[in-house]
């Protein structure tokens, strides 16, 4: 990480339709970012960890803030997290994305941070990456030869790096509803309440058929890999048991196994166990509830 | 007594322009011409400084000037005389990453930064040391080639015969303790803007202490005092971390001497956080023995101060930490040794309550383990060890006005102790631990408040005084003081900038002494105004000056209130018939005695303050994680002048001690390179992680303060860290050595005493 300095020299290109932004990324492959709410890409313009010769500006271009509801859920590349926050259908439909908001940065960052961005930047500990990946989001990349859709789970390939080609652009977040007999939520452990990334973050989503027996399960971990990732193992230990605390608690050991801590590797799996196990019996009883 | 605005939450003077964003702080100060000046710093831990070669900079269009070490006369400067070790730029080497090795004036801060680019440095490098062990290991590389064994201050004392005594304890108890490196944490970075008036500096900006800054700077740069004006604009918070002159401050003068522009010089957190003072990290090995009953007896403490390339304000914190060690308990013998150890990192300085809140820390902590393995009530053993009001205590200390027993008591009330002990939960905790802390202590240089109230014409008043208002409500105490002492309504005041010109400089915003020191000076400076309207005033009442009485703006005879005249009326008669202008002059001062350095014996203090605190904690058991629920305080600060803002520095004060607990730590790479200097890594509470707050002020008496006020600025939180780090003990069965107690830690003891628990 460098040391904050002021921002180096940059071309500032105003698209004002997505077509164009497409046409400017292919054209500057390689030497242009495209910039939404700039909460990462300013910081590290800022330190030089980024040093962009174009940095496209998607303001002009109107339409693309929407939080749109119905049988899905679609969030538009410059939708900021506050947003889902305020949006009384996320609310009540997909309220794990706002737990996850709960836990972002602060007010102001929310404010600005957008959801699309949240994804590009790919952090590790992405607060919005997890809990998109147990919906089950697809995300529709965008560039000037067409587009095609990517699942969630397969977006993030390294730290800080993504599926997407440099002439992409993250044009639409489609999260399918969650069944009747389903719930979906998100912890996450940080040193404090606020302003602060997730230490591990667990998000969880849990399917029933008949009685407690599980349909399907969903476990992405944040912060303990390389990317934000699925927990496969984890998942098949649940699929078609009774959700009893046994199997719970055995199914969140199996989790810590799917884990890939690269720093305090100890520490992590234990915490993701614990927090594996809290999401799985908190979307039980929420599923029960319903 | 019944006050007519003393003891009342009045608003703050500075709340509507501070909330409004009208307020100008140094980063806003802005004069025609001005040019703006950046650091180069050094990119090594220890270096030799070959060359320089500033040709290529000097000629990008816009850069005015570059300045390095060599420019300044080369004359050092330090706290005491005898620790004068710091140039204001590295000239021969750099002993820290970060250390300031030139600078440059421009016509924008983009070609200021670019010009550092352009600036060649030849650097030979050289080992560093960056850990107390390193320093002292026989042979090791000398920060400075005149201090061997890279000591730079030592304090000591001893106290009756501690072999003897210790074997005349029935209890003993050793803990090695150790305590990270902190910054202060302020929102507003450093920024100093100095510009040419004559052949005089004028020089303002983010200073909490304008005249230590003053004279320093003044001797390194070989300045009469009278060159140099400082005045402040409004501070964005202080804390100890704006006292010393700075790079920062050095560069702007300096750049503005060479230009005769005015240079606006502003640091980023990344240089504050990483490359300013901090706190020095603490080594501490302490012992401590009792009798069978829990009367202490023996204490014995070594403690490393790692303080980084320049001793700074250090001889402060070996004294604080050693007579922290003594007061409030009565410990008969005891020896101390303070070390202060030169690193190759960022120099430590003045934080708040200073050391002396570690060694509350340190010794609560093992109070609290000596009490508990002893099966002591941790009340009872404080009150049975806590020194008593007029009790001369073991470094030769009278505890005037002394309330902390009064404290405990309150305290022992407020949280229903020992019932509370009987609903102990599994993983929740509660921790004790007081202080009786020496407000308004003496450190260095002159030592006199003075003010200056001046009436106007129209009965206005003008509150002319020395003391900084960085956001600790300084301007709207003092005020009040004036208003109380002149007997007018407390809006009628306003309070000046402070300049060096106009006021008499305070000696400093520092040993929660404003209140005491600067408030009698106001005090004493409205009582010299209210004398001479009281004169004006008899002579329109045909009464005696003696019986005449001002209260809220009206004026009137004593046990005659009906012969009155307004506060206006008078001043207007004094002025337009008397010819007579109203300006009342005072000043305060005590002889003090002088701070024992080097046997760290706490001078005396006009407000000695006491607080016992209670924290209450809950631990997940699972991930580690601590969640401070409750603070509860019990505390004597005499008369407060103004309750709010009294709780104000309780409830920031803690937050700061929670921060070091289990949030902080400024921490380095293998090059002593800082990697978390910004407030998303460097983990400073936020007021969601805010504790529920519950304070009640003992109002003990205080004959020296204004009002019978004592300080509050540091003494109120300066044993919060030891009870919350108590508290987190009570909790998990276990006491953590190091700090920042973090997640990581607490489940690693969690984890080994479970298995040692499974073994036994």
């Amino acid at each position: 990480m460098g040391m904050m300095r002021r921002l180096p020299r940059f071309d500032y290109l105003a698209p004002t339709t997505l077509q164009e932004a497409c046409a400017m990324l292919q054209q500057h492959q390689g030497q242009a970012k495209l910039l939404a709410g700039g909460t990462d890409l300013l910081v590290n313009m800022k330190r030089r960890d980024e040093t962009p010769q174009y940095v496209i500006g998607l303001k002009q271009v109107s339409g693309l803030d929407y939080v749109r509801d119905g049988d899905t859920l679609h969030i538009g590349p410059l939708a900021v997290l506050h947003q889902l926050e305020l949006s009384p259908a996320v609310r009540q439909k997909w309220p794990i994305l706002v737990e996850a908001c709960d836990h972002f940065g602060s007010t102001q960052i929310r404010n600005l941070a957008t959801v699309a961005g949240n994804l590009c930047s790919a952090s590790p500990s992405a607060d919005m990456a997890t809990p998109l990946i147990v919906l089950g989001a697809r995300l529709k990349l965008k560039s000037a030869s067409g587009e095609r859709q990517v699942a969630a789970d397969q977006f993030f390939v390294a730290p800080f790096k993504t599926v997407m080609r440099e002439d992409e652009i993250l044009a639409d977040i489609e999260v399918p509803a969650l069944s009747e007999r389903a719930a979906a939520v998100y912890e996450r452990h940080s040193l404090r309440e606020a302003m602060d990334h997730a230490l591990v973050g667990v998000s969880v989503m849990v399917q029933l058929g008949r009685g407690t027996t599980c349909q399907d399960a969903h476990i992405a971990l944040g912060a303990c890999a390389p990317t934000p990732r699925r927990a496969p193992k984890a998942e098949a230990a649940l699929r078609g048991k009774q959700l009893t605390a046994e199997v719970i608690a055995e199914a969140a050991k199996t989790a810590s196994t799917d884990a890939d801590p690269r720093t305090d590797p100890e520490y992590k799996r234990q915490i993701v166990e614990v927090l594996t196990r809290r999401a799985l019996n908190r979307a039980l009883t929420e599923v029960q509830g319903k | 007594m019944e006050y007519a605005i003393v003891g009342k939450s009045v608003p703050r003077k500075d709340g509507w322009v501070k909330v409004t964003g009208q307020a100008q702080y140094g980063g806003d100060l802005i004069l025609p011409g001005m040019l703006h000046g950046k650091i180069l710093r050094s990119p090594h831990a220890h270096a030799r400084i070959v060359s320089i070669d500033a040709s290529r900079a000097k000629r990008l269009p816009g850069v005015r000037t570059i300045i390095t070490g060599k420019d300044f006369p080369g004359v050092k400067f330090g706290f005491l005389p005898i620790t004068r070790d710091q140039l204001p730029f590295a000239v021969d080497k750099a002993r820290y990453f970060g250390e300031a090795v030139a600078a440059v004036a421009a016509s924008d801060e983009d070609t200021a930064e670019e010009a550092l680019d352009l600036i060649q440095v030849e650097y030979e490098e050289l080992p560093p040391v960056f850990t107390v062990q390193d320093a002292i290991r026989p042979g090791a590389t000398l920060v400075h080639d005149d201090k061997p064994g890279n000591v730079g201050f030592t304090a000591r004392y001893n106290y009756g015969d501690i072999a003897r005594a210790f074997e005349e304890c029935d209890y003993i108890k050793e803990e090695h303790l150790t305590t990270q490196r902190i910054s202060h944490g302020f929102i507003e970075p450093h920024a100093m803007l100095a510009s040419m008036d004559g052949d005089r500096v004028v020089l303002q900006g983010t200073k909490q202490s304008p005249y230590i800054t003053w004279r320093h700077l003044c001797r390194a740069m070989d300045l009469p005092l009278s060159k140099v004006r400082m005045l402040n604009p409004y501070v964005g918070g202080g804390y100890s971390g704006k006292h010393d002159p700075f790079d920062v401050d050095f560069a702007a003068t300096k750049l503005a001497l060479v230009t005769g522009r005015p240079v606006r010089v502003e640091l980023t957190q990344d240089e504050i956080l990483g490359m300013e003072r901090q706190r020095h990290s603490k080594d501490c090995w302490i012992k401590l023995g009792a009798k069978k009953d829990g009367t202490l007896h023996a204490l014995e403490c070594k403690t490393y101060f790692e303080g980084g390339a320049y001793v700074c304000a250090a001889p402060i914190n070996t004294r604080a930490f050693g007579s922290g060690l003594l007061i409030p308990y009565r410990i008969p013998n005891a020896r101390f040794e303070g070390i202060r150890i030169y690193t190759t990192r960022p120099p430590c300085g003045a934080v708040r309550g200073q050391a002396r809140v570690i060694a509350r820390y340190v010794l609560e902590a093992i109070l609290t383990d000596l009490a508990n393995d002893m099966g002591l009530d941790q009340l009872e053993i404080r009150r049975k060890n806590a020194l008593v009001k007029d009790e001369v205590a073991t470094e030769g200390t009278v505890m005037e006005n002394f309330a902390f027993m009064e404290t405990i008591d309150e305290l022992k009330k407020m949280v229903d102790w020992p019932a509370a002990k009987a609903k102990k939960v599994p993983f929740h905790g509660i921790g004790f631990a007081g202080d009786g802390y020496a407000s308004g202590s003496r450190a260095r240089g002159h030592w006199a408040s003075a003010a200056v109230v001046k009436i106007t014409e129209d009965g206005g008043i003008n509150l002319i005084q020395g003391a900084t208002e960085i956001g600790q409500g300084s301007d709207t105490v003092l005020a009040q003081i004036c208003a109380e002492a002149l007997g007018v309504p407390y809006e009628e005041i306003s309070v000046a900038v402070e300049d060096t010109d106009a006021s008499v400089l305070e000696q400093g915003i520092y040993s929660s002494r404003t209140t005491v020191w600067a408030g009698n000076g106001v005090r004493v400076a409205a009582e010299d105004a209210r004398r001479q309207l009281a004169e004006e005033a008899a002579k329109l009442l045909e009464a005696d000056p003696k019986d005449i009485e001002f209260r809220l703006g009206n004026v009137y005879v004593r046990n005659d209130p009906k012969r009155s005249i307004t506060f206006n009326e008078v001043v207007r008669k004094a002025y337009y018939e008397q010819g007579h202008p109203i300006y009342g002059r005072g000043s305060w001062g005590m002889d003090a005695g002088r701070a024992d350095w080097a046997t760290a014996k706490e001078p005396w203090s006009p407000g000695r303050g006491s607080v016992t605190m209670a924290v209450e904690v809950s631990v997940d058991p699972e991930t580690g994680k601590v969640k401070i629920l409750k603070l509860t305080a019990a505390h004597d600060n005499g008369q407060p002048i103004n309750p709010a803002l009294l709780a104000g520095q309780i409830e920031g004060g803690t937050m700061a001690h929670m921060g070091q607990g289990v949030f902080e730590e400024c921490l380095t790479d293998e090059h002593g390179r800082p990697i978390n200097p910004d407030f998303f890594d460097y983990k400073m509470p936020t007021a969601l992680d805010a504790p529920h707050f519950a304070n009640h002020p003992i109002i003990g008496d205080n004959p020296y303060g204004p009002f019978g006020a004592k300080g509050g600025g540091e003494s109120v939180s300066s044993s919060a860290l030891g009870a919350i780090a108590n508290a987190v003990a009570d909790a998990i069965g276990v006491r953590i050595m190091d700090l920042p107690i973090t997640p990581q830690k607490i489940l690693k003891a969690i984890n080994g005493k479970q298995s040692q628990e499974r073994r036994a």
